[in-house]
């Protein structure tokens, strides 16, 4: 290993070894002191973060397996934040729950781990491993909540359908090895250029990596998994995965469509068009449905995904892609704070494992607990994409990369399916300010630091989006050779 | 026929044979034995075609293993090793048409393959040695390789978490 290497997977190799040290720690701190762990978890995430600002830089490692560019830097920060986020919202609420226990920080460090390698892959044997990486952590914590029976049904629907994509995304490498004799991206992209990839082949791996990553980031028709995990993992899980799970699945999607198949973009467009119109729709129409605010939640990041796959559609032209990468970047960002935002705000109303989850319990939030009311009317027009929120910023930039690409008829879907999310967003609103009620909610230092956190982010950077976009401008994806 | 042909139709022959037994055997035990047969004639296979890890992985994971496994679970499971209902039903001349049509068309298939009948160029150096400097080499695999023993780590993390309870 060379010094580069290192370098490349520096934040990596220090969050693994910080993982492997906390579980020794753990061993050795008394039950009633687990929360130590969660400081030192958050210890660890917040060293690296630092390193990683104070190393930023271009290096490309292990002959070209991994890269650490602009691209990579930005989702490594991304991912940082989601896990101090992450500990955040769990410390208090795995107390309340009787489930507090030291591996749910290791895991969630490994997990974070498998997405930093997502993002920094350029090898598909790389992206595979760190797939796994990412999600065997994600079964483990669905299921934290064991014995509970939502809780054991959420992993192991999660892990069976889990395995089931990322067996997708195995044959789809192994059919893109076979078309092309590689498994690098470089080394795929010198193929389909020289010619000597066979393409029928390269085209059914592309679809079938498609497939399997639509599964993580909860594309339609992958999503069957999304609103059952979501809502009987424990919620301080749903609000991780929800957030780092899809950025990861964006990371390596963004990454491999856009480096090694642009060649295929003529017949991948239209089957991503098709797949970004579906999540649009199908996402937003059934949350209305939805009385279950997990449930509606779980939906509306389907939505979400539909969105950020929108800018994405037109990947193959060389003027479209930076503006829709940075755009995807941007919002992913936003998505990250808003949805740690609401569902913070769910944390602190759930009193018991799976109680007090439904919309209609939110109605009068707003008489009793006006902040935390108008922090949860902050998040929901967010997703909306209304001022003053980042939604609205993200959205802006998702449909100025759409319209760049030319995709005219998918962003009038956007615009349309996003008035119809406004239904049940604002019909949150409505039960927390026009209805009468008694909530109770948990006071947690730590879970309404993140919520106050979240919607200051929301806020600021919508007034001030040009540095982050600034940032997401910059964070250019390694040229492949 | 040199001596490698030979070796490839009797195990290809035990294979089919073999295979064929474990479908069609009443009794369970014996079925998972034929398993094993199966198994062994693949590794067979594999030597003959200088993939040497491999007919050893075969031998030591599938037959050392997995069929062993299945042994257990038989013999734990089921107390009656015998199979009385009928092994067939009224469908299978369907199914043994489809099976031999795709056959044929994979047959087909082959036969239409540029190196349909080519000699197999043979390998340079030793493929076992190969392959593990290929796993340890950080001009090749290893981090794949480290990568994968993290994911076990984490994995057997979640496993011992769950059980534990």
């Amino acid at each position: 290993m060379t010094q580069t290497d290192f370098f490349t997977l520096l934040p990596a190799i220090l969050l693994t070894l910080w993982a492997c040290a906390l579980l020794l720690v753990d061993v050795f701190t008394p039950g009633a002191h687990k929360g130590r762990t969660a400081f030192l978890a958050a210890l660890g995430l917040a060293f690296t973060l630092g390193v990683t600002f104070l190393q930023p830089g271009e290096y490309t490692g292990f002959n070209g397996m991994v890269v650490r560019d602009g691209f990579a830097n930005f989702l490594i920060s991304l991912f940082l934040l989601t896990g101090l986020l992450g500990v955040a919202v769990a410390y208090g609420y795995l107390r309340r729950m009787g489930i507090e226990r030291g591996e749910y920080y290791s895991l969630m460090l490994f997990s974070i781990v498998g997405m930093m390698l997502m993002a920094q892959a350029t090898d598909l044997l790389v992206i595979f491993i760190a797939l796994e990486l990412l999600s065997i952590p994600l079964y483990v914590l669905a299921a934290f909540a064991y014995p509970n029976t939502a809780s054991e049904e959420a992993g192991l629907k999660y892990f069976l359908l889990g395995a089931f994509s990322t067996g997708f995304v195995v044959y789809g490498i192994a059919l893109t090895f076979g078309a092309t004799g590689a498994t690098s991206i470089a080394a795929i992209v010198a193929a389909t250029a020289a010619g000597v990839a066979n393409k029928a082949l390269l085209l059914s791996g592309a679809a079938l990596i498609l497939v399997g990553l639509g599964f993580k980031t909860a594309l339609v028709p992958f999503h069957m998994w999304t609103p059952d995990v979501y809502q009987g993992a424990p919620t301080s899980v749903t609000a991780f995965m929800a957030a780092g799970a899809k950025a990861a699945g964006f990371a390596a999607l963004i990454r491999v469509f856009s480096s090694a198949f642009p060649a295929l973009a003529a017949d991948l467009t239209p089957i991503l068009w098709a797949l970004a119109a579906l999540t649009m729709i199908l996402g937003n129409l059934v949350a209305i449905a939805q009385s279950d605010i997990k449930r509606m939640l779980a939906y509306s990041s389907i939505a979400q995904a539909g969105y950020i796959l929108m800018a994405f559609v037109a990947f193959g032209s060389d003027l479209a892609r930076p503006v829709a990468i940075s755009a995807a970047l941007f919002y992913l960002v936003a998505y990250t704070v808003s949805s740690f935002g609401a569902w913070g705000v769910v944390i602190s109303l759930e009193k018991e494992q799976g109680k007090d989850l439904q919309i209609a319990d939110y109605a009068g939030l707003g008489k009793k607990f006006p902040w935390l009311a108008a922090a949860m009317t902050l998040f929901m027009l967010s997703f909306t994409g209304l001022p003053p929120t980042i939604g609205l910023i993200g959205k802006l930039y998702l449909f100025r990369a759409a319209l760049q690409g030319g995709l005219y008829w998918l962003a009038i879907i956007g615009v349309v399916t996003s008035l119809i999310s406004a239904f049940y967003y604002l019909r949150v609103v409505l039960t927390m300010y026009m209805k009468d009620g008694q909530p109770d909610v948990a006071r947690e230092t730590w879970l309404t630091a993140t919520i106050v956190f979240s919607a200051l982010a929301t806020v600021i950077i919508s007034l001030f989006p040009a540095p982050l976009f600034d940032w997401a401008s910059r964070a250019l994806l390694m040229v492949m050779k | 026929m040199t001596a490698e042909q030979i070796i490839f139709y009797i195990a290809t022959g035990f294979i089919l044979v073999s295979a064929l037994m474990v479908v069609t055997t009443r009794n369970l035990i014996h079925a998972a034995l034929w398993l094993v047969a199966t198994l062994f004639g693949v590794a067979v296979v594999y030597a003959t075609l200088d993939a040497s890890f491999l007919a050893v992985v075969q031998v030591v994971v599938y037959i050392g293993a997995i069929a062993i496994m299945f042994i257990f679970a038989v013999m734990l499971t089921k107390r009656n090793l015998l199979d009385h209902v009928p092994q067939t039903n009224s469908n299978w001349p369907w199914a043994a048409g489809i099976a031999a049509l795709t056959g044929a068309g994979l047959l087909y298939t082959a036969s239409q393959l540029s190196t349909f009948g080519a000699q197999r160029p043979a390998l340079s150096g030793d493929a076992l040695m190969n392959l593990g400097k290929a796993l340890v080499s950080p001009d090749a695999f290893v981090l794949p390789f480290e990568v994968a023993s993290i994911l076990l780590l984490a994995a057997l993390i979640g496993a011992v978490y769950l059980a534990k309870k």
